[in-house]
């Protein structure tokens, strides 16, 4: 029998009877009841029940924040000086050091719940009208390289371990023993452990009968212990990864042991109602609480999605153990509450573009207290760890031939170069693409039009929507269909201005001449889905900051676009993507249709596969390190190349030679 | 040892254009003036064809300018009150050869007269006059899309030039122009691209290219000059390339610009005229075919520049 294993019938017993040693813990006055084995936290409790207690530094036992009365019970707590010895009378503990032991009724005090429960239904209603909208599922980010590629090491591993009891013969400490432990299993030189969680181990190893799981994360080189729990909870590890973007935020659950990915949401950003681009948000976090504010936007949201998930998926939110954060440079500095002011400011230095990974709790995100959050590795101040993602996953930094990635977000970024090199630039698009400064805009998920014809003569229109219901109203690709089908039938002018046609679905009004796309009698919503002449100005500006800041880009670097073997295409707009029509108005350069590769949101996709693979963000770091990066607003070609593409396709129609319109 | 010359063979040609009609042509004008149709840049004598000379046209208001500068109202005081008298005035003692009548009068702050009105005179212009015409609108878009229909109806067969087209206002005036067979002008903020795509929007609404002039917007000697003259190069040099969209005939509204020009109000009078002139022949040199000016001295010394080079 090897050391430390057990034969299958003594294991099997074993843990029925660790099964069986399980509490009934009670929460008031939410009066949420949830079932717990020995030894877990009161904190740990709370937070499978979705009673929603502050915890600030983690579950260290140091800000003191999580305080909670026990009513009835029985539990073990390490001393802590944030409890008086009037409060201690009173039987409060902290909820992160109180360990169960019996079943318990626990009083959680206004003042230890996190703010978010204190709004009430009315006020998060509000808070969540027009932008602060519910996020929504859209479709799974693809990984074009496929998943197989790195090594399956993710962000943060569980173990099972049944630690060798103690005797004469054997007995190095509690912490070497662990160590030994999960050493005979992986090859890990180098591991840490926090104070608080050392502290914990004697009580917690004996008392789970030396039958434990250990989270292991994967920090800045090192190995940490993160957590240690009793029992076997191997086989419940899940992580999240998160695209910040400006306008939506797109994240994702993964199941870190079969890499499975659970579920896909989408939320707009909630600091658009601060302002649409970053340099407006950098400025609104100078002004009193503006950084405050900022963050709490981007937080709110996350927490949000992840709440969902969790709840949709039925997990419990104490297996969620990291996250992994892909965002441009401000969406980072303004995710972890550092001032972003340096990034506007010549010569335009952030505050961090490689950031060590942290405890989520830091952050202000709410998943294991003593979760990770790690951030992909940025470039520069204006092209952040989406686009090092991005290139990852599509595997732009490893071609022979030369390739160019183009992401169209609001900060539409394009990386060009093979596996010899990477060059960026980032074009201040807007968020148009996106669904947002639209007058129908949505994002790309259930009800939105995404592909469109129209007939010649008669107009007649023909759709498709996500999820094939009713329309709500049209997203990034929808509209790409919808200007390429009109400049084709002649309703719009190269400038694009609708053409004066006496026709039903032609109208004018207080936004310039508009096309009715979709009758309300045939949409989900009250009102007629229409595109107007400033929609159309909206997405030219933003086709056209795209289309110049590429050819900028491959002019700069002495190439042609016709020696560009790869165009891949990424953003969340939409779940396909006509090239064609994309061509057709001037978005994207025309060569052969075969070379395109549409990704889809690429930098959730790299974000995943960093979070599964501790290699992965090797080589993101590795891509960071690589891109070089070409400032357009000091180009001075660029103001020319922007006006010439105003137009549909192109003022140079030699350059889109395939086009007859 | 002789030198020899480097000649560049350009692929492209500038179009060619036609103002005015004669009685043959279903018009009325004593004759006709041909401009662009040149094969390199200007005065390249010996690179390749010229055939027509800068072409200068004398530019009348239909009321009296009030902000005019004394040294340039005092030549035209007397014939203010009446846009005949003026035009005649231009072709008798100036010997004009074309006549801009810009519709001031139209504007709603400057007299707000109605499209009927405007028509009416361009109607007896065109009766006491022979002269190829070029009519300019007030400049207030909304009034202009009344006006300038309704003149280029009066003027219909006439071949006059009638401005200015924009990017975002284009579509009524070319409607006018192409059913009353007119040429017109399209006027870009001095940027070429824009240039283009006013040409490009133009010809797809059905009208020729070679019935459109381009108005690159200018700026006075010290006001801008070198922006309207390197964006007029530019386009020139695309269009010899072979560039269709941008080979097309410039036409350059100088007088507006020089008696703007703090010089030309209050410097002499001497100063003020060689401020136009100077103005007009810079832009000569980067390729305009027809300039719009308004002091008859100005316009001596003009002309006889061009006539000196042209040799």
């Amino acid at each position: 029998m090897p050391r430390g294993q057990f034969p299958d019938w003594l294991r099997k017993r074993l843990q029925i009877q660790i099964h069986m040693e399980k509490y009934k813990v009670t929460f008031y006055p939410d009066n949420k009841t949830v079932e717990v084995e020995k030894g877990k936290t009161i904190l740990s409790a709370a937070i499978s029940t979705g009673v929603y207690i502050n915890s600030s530094c983690g579950g260290d036992g140091v800000c003191g924040r999580c305080k909670v009365i026990l009513r009835s019970g029985q539990v073990i707590s390490q001393p802590a000086g944030r409890i008086t010895l009037e409060e201690r009378k009173r039987g409060v503990y902290l909820a992160c050091l109180a360990t169960i032991h019996s079943d318990l009724e626990v009083e959680v005090p206004a003042e230890s719940r996190i703010d978010l429960e204190k709004l009430s239904p009315q006020d998060l209603d509000l808070r969540l009208k027009g932008i602060y909208s519910d996020s929504e599922d859209v479709e799974s980010a693809v990984s074009v390289l496929g998943e197989e590629i790195f090594v399956h090491s993710p962000l943060a591993t569980k173990l099972y371990l049944e630690l060798p009891l103690p005797d004469l013969e054997d007995k190095i400490s509690d912490l070497e023993r662990l160590y030994r432990q999960i050493r005979r299993i992986q090859d890990i030189p180098i591991m840490q452990t926090g104070l608080a969680n050392i502290r914990r181990l004697g009580e917690l190893f004996r008392s789970a009968d030396w039958k434990i799981t250990v989270t292991l994360g994967k920090r800045n080189g090192t190995t940490e212990i993160v957590l240690v729990e009793p029992g076997d909870t191997s086989h419940k590890n899940f992580g999240l990864c998160f695209d910040i973007g400006t306008t939506t935020i797109a994240g994702q659950l993964v199941d870190l042991n079969s890499k499975r990915v659970l579920g896909t949401k989408a939320t707009y950003n909630k600091q658009a109602s601060f302002g649409s681009d970053i340099i407006t948000r950098i400025i609104y976090a100078q002004e009193q609480d503006g950084l405050e504010k900022l963050h709490h936007a981007v937080i709110d949201g996350m927490n949000q999605m992840i709440q969902e998930l969790i709840q949709e998926h039925k997990i419990d939110l104490n297996d969620v153990n990291c996250i992994l954060c892909a965002g441009n440079t401000t969406m980072v500095h303004l995710l972890l509450r550092v001032e972003p002011t340096y990034i506007r400011r010549a010569p335009y230095v952030p505050t961090a573009n490689f950031v060590p990974t942290i405890r989520a709790a830091e952050a202000g995100i709410k998943i294991n207290p003593r979760g990770l959050l790690s951030c992909v590795p940025g470039v520069s101040s204006y092209v952040g760890g989406d686009v090092s993602a991005g290139v990852l996953s599509c595997g732009l930094s490893d071609l022979e031939d030369l390739g160019i990635l183009i992401d169209i977000g609001t900060n539409g970024e394009i990386v060009l170069g093979n596996r010899d090199f990477l060059i960026s630039a980032s074009a201040s698009a807007g968020p148009a693409f996106e669904g947002s400064g639209v007058s129908c805009g949505m994002r790309a998920s259930r009800g939105a039009i995404q592909r469109l014809k129209i007939t010649p003569g008669d107009f007649k229109v023909s759709y498709n929507t996500i999820g094939e219901t009713k329309p709500l109203g049209i997203c990034g690709c929808g509209y790409i269909d919808i200007i390429a089908q009109m400049l084709r039938v002649g309703l719009l002018d190269k400038n694009g201005k609708i053409n004066l046609i006496k026709h039903p679905r032609i109208r004018d009004s207080a936004d310039g001449r508009e096309f009715i796309v979709a009758f309300k009698n045939e949409c989900a919503i009250s009102a007629d889905i229409v595109i107007s002449e400033d929609d159309i100005e909206n997405i030219k500006r933003s086709k056209a900051a795209i289309y110049s800041a590429a050819s900028s880009l491959v002019k700069h670097m002495n190439l042609d676009f016709a020696e560009i073997k790869k165009i891949f295409i990424a953003g969340g707009f939409g779940s396909y993507l006509d090239i064609d029509n994309a061509i057709n108005i001037g978005l994207l350069p025309d060569l052969e249709r075969s070379r395109f590769i549409f990704v889809g949101n690429s930098s959730l996709a790299g974000a995943r596969q960093i979070l599964l693979s501790y290699e992965a963000m090797k080589k993101a770091d590795e891509i960071a390190r690589k891109i070089t990066y070409f400032e357009l607003s000091v180009e001075p070609g660029y103001m020319d190349e922007y006006i010439a593409a105003l137009f549909f396709p192109h003022t140079d129609l030699n350059r889109f030679p395939s086009i007859k319109i | 040892m002789a030198v020899e010359l480097m000649l560049e063979k350009w692929p492209g040609k500038v179009g060619e254009l036609t103002l005015g009609a004669t009685e043959q042509e279903g018009g009325s004008r004593s004759g006709v003036i041909k401009l662009g149709g040149q094969t390199t840049l200007p005065f390249l004598f010996p690179e390749g064809k010229i055939p027509y000379k800068p072409r200068l046209a004398f530019e009348i208001w239909d009321i009296a300018p009030l902000d005019w500068p004394q040294d340039l109202s005092q030549v035209y005081a007397h014939v203010f009150a009446d846009p005949y008298l003026w035009a005649e005035k231009c072709v008798r003692e100036y010997k004009a050869e074309i006549l801009c009548i810009k519709l001031q009068g139209a504007h709603p702050d400057f007299g707000n007269k109605t499209p009927e009105q405007e028509a009416e005179l361009i109607r007896g212009l065109l009766k006491r006059v022979d002269l190829p015409l070029v009519i300019l609108g007030c400049g207030d878009r909304d009034k202009d899309n009344l006006v300038l229909p309704a003149c280029s109806e009066a003027a219909k067969g006439e071949r006059c030039l009638v401005g200015s087209a924009a990017q975002d206002n284009y579509k009524t005036l070319t409607a006018a122009v192409l059913a009353d067979g007119h040429n017109i002008i399209a006027e870009s903020p001095i940027d070429i691209n824009i240039a283009k795509q006013l040409n490009i929007l133009i010809s797809d609404s059905g009208l020729p290219l070679e019935r459109i002039v381009i108005n690159p917007t200018i700026g006075a000697l010290g006001y801008g000059l070198e922006y309207a003259y390197s964006i007029m190069e530019r386009a020139r040099l695309s269009a010899l390339s072979g560039d269709k969209m941008v080979a097309l005939p410039f036409i350059c509204l100088v007088g507006q610009e020089a008696w703007r020009a703090k010089e030309a109000r209050v410097g002499s009078q001497e100063t003020s005229i060689i401020w136009e002139a100077l103005t007009a022949t810079a832009l000569i040199q980067a390729g305009a075919d027809l300039l719009v000016m308004r002091h008859p001295q100005a316009v001596e010394k003009v002309s006889n520049y061009i006539d000196n080079l042209w040799g």
